[in-house]
């Protein structure tokens, strides 16, 4: 039994075809970039595996049971913007993440627990680097400290799952490269498993230990919608060597795919 | 510079319409609201006898019709019309008490009837003891209930008044909050026949003390007797076709909203002056000082002659029978010589 | 020289241009009330200042002759009581049924096209169901106030919920939230800046409403007092009453506005 298995998943809304076929298993502490162009299905495949939509056919199973259809504490999440709670401060941020669990009626803590909470909140914030802005909000912090944020949040709950919508697309390059350095610490540190929907071919290709290419495989002109995409390509490139290798692979692959985005992105 | 020359423009809007008023003119406005005794000017605005009697001096009269009563009195007194209808007690407590010296030109009925108090599950007058009571305060319902409590031996004390809307007092009886009211027809007919509606007390048991007026401006009138000659001449001959032609009534019962069984069951409790000799007749009778007298009083109690007015007789009160209050400060005049002419037939 | 529309008054000058309009006001109306008291020294139409002044120290600082009571006091006290209590109730339902609206797609499917609905009934044309239902004393000026407010503030709340972002909702369902915690700690303090918002901008209409009914009905009240002595053109009351009636409403909007700044920093610096 492998640590998650998609099985025969079909996606549609009404007559328009999104997602078809999907057959694949990933193990636990792999780290999947999934890359395709606009509208190719891999947010929409995200959202499954996050619990927000649920497949049309077929089945999802996390450690052999079928994955719960709405978002609950087993899949963690970062989305490209406004992922942390405006109205708390960083420390508060990250603290809710178990005073939810922790007061079911009231949603705050207090006295020895909260002590408890707050510390455990500092460590994961120490991780992200955050520990100076603790009592700001997040107003007062630049887009990449509001991802770090985010990711602290997230990391609070031990997630099975870690989604990555985006998350370092809004961002300067050079804030991109440290947050890159930090996602990888993170994920080699807690062996997370990650899912990651990506433009940036590059990124997908620098963090991942594979890569998903979402892409329809067949097309029909008159009617654009009828078909869905599949996942063209599943590379494992989790060791350096298959990196390299894989990468003149893709490379050679989208300058001769017949998906003209594809090219313009790996431009 | 510029901005001096705006704001004397601006004063100058402000200030014009007071400013004709002592002038000879040829244009006057007169204005008048929906009651059961001032129909007559709607009739005489669309059949066109104030046109022909506006012509027949020489003069334009432009009828204007309010749908707020006070409004109506506000914007008379403001000196924006020449004329306006109301009661002899709005005539003191808002023109007169401005010093707007204004002259009852044609005293056109009395209320006989048709101001009522209404009790809830009450039957007589004396029941009305530590009630709520809605009408429209500092109204002739006010008034009214004055006299009406003074004919049992009680005073304002023995009850509350809740200031109600005209408009709103049908709907108000309604409300169970609701257990006392004093209003005038129409909304008096709209209530009395509710089974648990008493009229405990009506205006026929005082007649003679709400009257209905046209009140002119008196230096306009001064200044312009032919405006008041043609006012009262239309009148009349309103009165005269209105008694006997049910059509003629019938349009007024439709524009006062309702059909003509309802209209005469209004004129029913209106004591309405036909005939210039009725008018003059009442109006030269010294009843009518007494009742100004009364009406003065109760104004003052409630301080509607102004925060300067040192006794009830502050604002004079001229009527054909002697002068109530001050000599010297007469801003309310009764004058039956324009009536006299149409009793005389010198219109 | 700049355009006009990049030309930025200076401090002093910003001053002096919003004291300006206000200054000429006044000017004008001394000059109208001066000519028409010169006519007629005792028009009340356009009263001189010192007539006002005058008004004001009978009804504020005087005792009623008959009540022995303060007017002005007694009627602001009575005016505030139910604009006060018609406008926080009003919050309290529009802070639940819009939240709930907001927030869980089966209440909205049943509540939402029935409240716009009903908050597109001008309440002063059904006043006479009003007075059957609600009587005509207290609970129905307040009744008034919230049948006007109520449903303006429900739909707003209703659609500042719906516009919290997504993402916050669903992090918060990842991070274990149930739907009861995700409204205590996610939605409800969000929009609670948003309704204080939403109150400003109702009080206009809330001071409206709570006029109307003491105009229709009342013993007391600003509204109650500024249609009584409108029967005999007290304008000398009328003035000084409007200024403080506006005078009020802009208290109340600072205050409102002050509360929320306090306690909601994050809103006002520029967090949405």
């Amino acid at each position: 039994m492998s640590f998650l298995e998609i099985k025969n998943v079909w996606k549609s809304y009404g007559d328009a075809q999104i997602l078809e076929r999907l057959n694949l298993t990933v193990e636990q502490g792999e780290f999947v970039s999934m890359v395709g162009a606009s509208g190719c299905g891999k947010s929409t495949f995200l959202n499954m595996l996050l619990g927000k939509e649920n497949q049309t056919k077929g089945e999802i199973l996390l450690e052999g049971k079928p994955l719960i259809q709405e978002p609950d504490e087993e899949r963690g999440i970062v989305f490209q913007r406004y992922s942390v709670f405006p109205h708390l401060t960083v420390l508060q941020n990250v603290m809710i993440a178990d005073e939810f669990s922790a007061a079911k009626l009231l949603g705050f803590v207090f006295g020895k627990k909260k002590a408890e909470i707050k510390a455990k909140a500092e460590e994961f914030i120490a991780a992200v680097g955050l520990t100076p802005a603790l009592n700001k909000y997040p107003h007062e912090l630049s887009g990449g400290m509001q991802q770090r944020l985010a990711i602290a949040q997230a990391l609070m709950k031990k997630p099975k799952i870690l989604l990555l919508d985006e998350p370092f697309g809004a961002l300067d390059p050079g804030i991109r490269a440290d947050m890159h350095v930090l996602i990888r610490d993170i994920w080699k540190k807690n062996n997370l498993t990650i899912f990651m929907v990506t433009h940036d071919i590059k990124e997908g290709f620098e963090l991942g230990s594979r890569v998903w290419v979402f892409d329809k495989l067949r097309h029909d002109p008159q009617a654009p919608n009828a078909y869905g995409a599949q996942v063209t390509y599943d590379l494992d490139i989790g060791s350096e060597g298959n990196k390299s290798d894989s990468k003149m692979k893709i490379d050679e692959l989208s300058a001769t795919s017949s998906n003209p985005i594809m090219q313009e992105e790996q431009a | 510079m510029n901005k001096l020359k705006l704001l004397l423009v601006l004063a100058a809007l402000f200030t014009s319409q007071q400013s004709f008023a002592a002038e000879t003119k040829d244009k006057f406005s007169v204005c008048w609201s929906i009651y059961v005794g001032w129909m007559p000017w709607d009739y005489g605005d669309s059949s066109g006898i104030i046109k022909k009697w506006a012509d027949k001096y020489d003069i334009e009269i432009d009828v204007v019709q309010f749908n707020d009563y006070i409004e109506s009195i506000n914007q008379y007194t403001a000196g924006q019309f020449d004329a306006c209808t109301m009661t002899n007690m709005d005539a003191l407590t808002i023109p007169a008490a401005s010093f707007v010296d204004s002259t009852a030109l044609i005293v056109g009925d009395y209320s006989n009837g048709n101001d009522g108090i209404v009790l809830k599950d009450k039957k007589t007058l004396k029941d009305i003891k530590g009630q709520q009571v809605n009408l429209v305060e500092l109204s002739v319902s006010h008034y009214f209930l004055a006299r009406a409590l003074e004919s049992v031996g009680m005073t304002e004390r023995d009850i509350k008044v809740v200031n109600t809307s005209d408009a709103d007092i049908v709907a108000a009886y309604s409300s169970k909050d609701v257990t006392a009211v004093v209003t005038w027809n129409p909304a008096l007919s709209e209530i009395t026949p509710q089974p648990s509606a008493t009229e405990v007390y009506d205006s026929s048991k005082t007649p003679g003390e709400i009257l209905d007026l046209m009140v002119a401006n008196t230096e306009t009138l001064k200044a312009n007797p032919n405006f008041g000659k043609a006012l009262v001449g239309a009148w009349y001959e309103i009165m005269e076709k209105m008694q006997v032609d049910s059509k003629i009534r019938t349009e007024m019962a439709v524009a006062s909203g309702t059909d003509l069984a309802g209209y005469d069951a209004q004129l029913a409790t209106t004591k309405m002056f036909y005939t210039p000799k009725d008018a003059v007749t009442f109006t030269a009778d010294k009843q009518l000082a007494k009742t100004m007298e009364y009406v003065a009083k109760f104004s003052f109690k409630h301080g509607l002659l102004g925060e300067s007015a040192p006794d009830f007789g502050f604002i004079g009160i001229e009527t054909p029978a002697g002068i109530v209050g001050d000599k010297n400060n007469v801003q309310l005049r009764f004058d039956t010589s324009y009536m006299q002419m149409a009793l005389d037939g010198k219109l | 020289m700049k355009r006009l529309m990049n030309i930025e008054p200076s401090p002093a000058l910003r001053g002096f241009l919003t004291l300006l309009p206000f200054i000429l006001a006044l000017f004008a109306y001394s000059i109208a009330s001066e000519a028409r008291l010169a006519e007629n020294p005792h028009d009340k139409l356009l009263p001189s200042f010192t007539q006002i002044v005058d008004a004001v120290d009978r009804y504020a600082f005087t005792e009623n002759k008959r009540t022995g009571e303060y007017l002005l006091w007694q009627d602001t006290g009575a005016s505030l009581y139910r604009i006060g209590l018609g406008i926080t109730i009003s919050a309290i339902i529009g802070l639940f049924i819009g939240l709930c609206n907001g927030l869980l797609p089966i209440v909205r499917s049943g509540l939402s096209p029935f409240i716009t609905i009903i908050s597109l009934i001008p309440p002063m044309a059904i006043l006479p169901i009003l007075f059957i239902t609600f009587g005509l004393d207290e609970l129905a000026k307040v009744m008034l106030i919230i049948i006007g407010t109520a449903p303006v503030i429900i739909r707003d709340m209703q659609s500042q919920v719906m516009q919290l972002p997504k993402e916050q909702l669903i992090k918060a369902q990842t991070l274990g939230a149930s739907t009861w915690l995700v409204t205590l700690r996610v939605v409800l303090p969000q929009i609670m800046p948003r309704l204080l918002a939403s109150v400003r901008l109702t009080l206009g209409a809330a001071w409206l409403f709570l006029i109307a009914a003491e105009a229709i009905a009342a013993q007391e009240g600003l509204g109650y007092r500024i249609f009584l002595v409108r029967r005999y053109m007290s304008m000398d009351v009328i003035f000084p009453y409007v200024i403080w009636i506006t005078t009020l409403a802009f208290a109340m909007d600072f205050s409102l506005r002050k509360i929320s700044e306090v306690c909601f920093p994050w809103y006002h610096q520029g967090a949405k």
